[in-house]
């Protein structure tokens, strides 16, 4: 009976320390846990790439000074010490190059408190340690397994005001998603998104429904790639899967708005899907080159056709840090120049390909071939950063018919951005697409703030300006105006 | 005689070589940083400048433990001077660091001082 007090004593406070530790617990998504940073090492504001996060993902995932940089450094590396912590209260600074000592000290085995028991000689630093310097066991490194699995959830919640729309304001867009990424000894490297549920104003149609997944955004793997990294010792990564092939400078999501796509990127033509954000089934093999050369270029496959279709991209950064996240050259003692902030990255891109009826359909095919060629420009100084981005293409056969209509197809966006604060993010962009059914202008005042690292609260706002506008090829052309604000949370988890 | 002479001398010596580490750190956790008042006094305003500009962003234990173990905590890469100018080099470029060129410049000199101490 004595001893019941005690026990019950025991479980609260073990429900207590359950309860503190899950307090103090981060909750971040797949690289930041693996790599035990924060968002903004490789974010601007999530999901906006700042360029060490464009640094990790043309690395193939694997953090930067890891692999070659890594290597050096662990040639050039000193003998270790062996450091001696003196009797008093204040503890000295000793040790050099001590990963040891760094991962006790980081895990709070060491401090001020302790620094009167006097501290071993240290080992050096085992060879494969984690990015903080503390090792992975053994089992599963030869295994080639990631400690923690890498899975992160994406979840976003809109309002959404459309003064054309039926529901005027809508609560009930929302999306889910999954993330998958990592590396597998830094030699294999994969990436995957999962829309497990998402909803657009625009598909609900069906009104007894509160949920109505729409149709084109459905339940599906958006992304499912593996990246072979530096094939046989050369700089060049193949990879294979479900992708966005690499022809822009910007990932779709790697912008400040959360619901409005870069038209360039996101615009179609006639009756075809295509466009230049869509993930495809491909195979692609790319390189950083010389430091700051980054190129491209890759083999798609379309369901139900023989023809293949192909893309080439070619990038260049001019100041700034270099896709291996090197800092640039600076003298400290010469007074401040503006080529001390200023990075120019220029990219180009071409895609050429056919989409149209699958090969079976009998009577013959009816295909569409198309290409598109861009430029993008990315301008960063201190707080401002331009884009700019600028497509032409041609489809000779858009709307897949018997008589085949060309269309040439000019799109532009330019995208002026300012940090406020590093929490606090402005920008204004403007869009003109002339798509073959009309012309397009908008305008796009975004403004983004998170409160936390992993919480983006974004407020957008699009007027479309349309001009002679035909949805469709028989229909009448005619002039609208879109206003449409939005007002989203985004959080990772 | 001689052997007791050996090792007397010998621990005169690891005691002033103890002795001689000026830089010492206060406090853990969140609230570490190097001892104010173990910091020279040409050093001090480029310190109370460190100290006040670096937390924006980091705590100083942050940079406590870089330069008391030669690696950087987040990454594991060795912290030396030419790491130390990369880091100066970042911080100057990073958008809302509110720090200029003579700023960084003062603080890479102070922190490659604190790097130099470390390795005595």
């Amino acid at each position: 009976m004595t001893r019941k007090p005690a026990l019950i004593l025991c479980l609260i406070g073990s429900c207590l320390v359950q309860l503190i530790v899950v307090a103090s617990s981060h909750a971040i998504p797949a690289f930041s846990r693996a790599y035990k940073v924060e968002c903004s090492t490789c974010h601007t504001i999530y999901p906006e790439l700042n360029e060490y996060g464009e640094a990790f993902l043309k690395n193939s995932y694997v953090y930067f000074g890891k692999g070659q940089k890594a290597a050096k450094a662990k040639e050039a590396a000193p003998a270790p010490k062996a450091t001696a912590k003196p009797a008093g209260g204040a503890m000295e600074v000793r040790g050099e190059g001590d990963a040891d000592k760094l991962s006790k000290l980081k895990g709070g085995a060491l401090g001020a408190a302790e620094a009167s028991s006097p501290e071993p000689a240290q080992e050096a630093a085992a060879p494969d340690a984690a990015p903080g310097g503390e090792a992975k066991p053994e089992g599963l490194l030869l295994a080639a397994i990631p400690e923690l699995l890498p899975i992160s959830f994406t979840a976003s919640i809109h309002a959404t005001y459309d003064h054309n729309a039926v529901n005027e304001l809508d609560l009930s867009t929302r999306a889910l998603k999954l993330n998958a990424g990592g590396n597998f000894r830094e030699k294999v490297a994969f990436f995957a998104t999962y829309v497990a549920y998402s909803e657009n104003t625009d598909n609900i149609l069906n009104t007894n429904t509160t949920s109505t997944t729409p149709a084109n955004n459905s339940t599906n793997i958006n992304e499912l790639f593996v990246i072979w990294r530096h094939a046989l010792d050369t700089p060049i990564n193949f990879k294979v899967g479900r992708m966005q092939p690499k022809l822009g400078l910007w990932k779709s999501n790697n912008k400040l708005s959360t619901t409005n796509s870069f038209a360039p990127y996101a615009y179609t033509v006639g009756t075809s899907e295509f466009k230049l954000e869509q993930p495809q089934d491909a195979l692609e093999a790319n390189a950083v080159l010389a430091n700051r050369f980054f190129v491209a270029a890759g083999v798609v496959n379309r369901k139900y056709q023989n023809t293949k279709e192909g893309y080439g991209h070619i990038s260049y950064k001019f100041g700034g840090a270099d896709y291996l996240a090197n800092e640039p050259e600076v003298d400290l003692a010469k007074e401040e120049s503006i080529f001390d902030f200023l990075t120019v990255t220029v990219g180009a891109y071409g895609y050429y390909g056919k989409n149209g009826t699958p090969n079976t359909t009998e009577g013959g095919l009816i295909q569409n071939t198309y290409y598109r060629s861009g430029l993008d420009l990315d301008i960063l100084y201190k707080l401002f950063r331009l884009r700019v981005a600028g497509v032409l293409g041609k489809d000779d056969n858009a709307y897949l018919s018997t008589t085949p209509t060309e269309v040439k197809s000019y799109v532009a966006a330019v995208e002026g951005e300012y940090t406020f604060l590093q929490n606090l993010i402005g920008a204004m962009r403007f869009e003109y697409q002339d798509d073959g059914r009309g012309l397009v202008r908008r305008y796009i005042p975004t403004l983004a703030y998170a409160p936390l690292e992993n919480v983006k609260v974004a407020l957008e706002y699009k007027h479309e300006i349309a001009s002679a506008y035909k949805s469709s090829v028989s229909s009448s052309a005619q002039d609208f105006t879109n206003k449409i604000g939005t007002l989203g949370v985004t959080f990772s988890f | 005689m001689r052997k007791l002479i050996i090792l007397v001398t010998l621990f005169t010596l690891v005691i002033a070589a103890v002795a001689d580490a000026r830089i010492r750190v206060k406090g853990r956790g969140d609230r570490m940083n190097f001892d104010p008042d173990s910091i020279p006094a040409n050093y001090r305003a480029s310190f109370d400048l460190m100290s006040r500009k670096c937390i924006k962003c980091h705590t100083m234990e942050r940079t406590v433990i870089a330069v008391q173990t030669g690696r950087a905590p987040i990454t594991g890469q060795p912290f030396d001077r030419q790491a130390v100018k990369a880091y100066g080099i970042k911080m100057l470029r990073k958008p809302n660091s509110n720090m200029n060129k003579q700023e960084i410049r003062e603080v890479v000199i102070l922190l490659n001082y604190l790097l130099d101490e470390n390795a005595r």
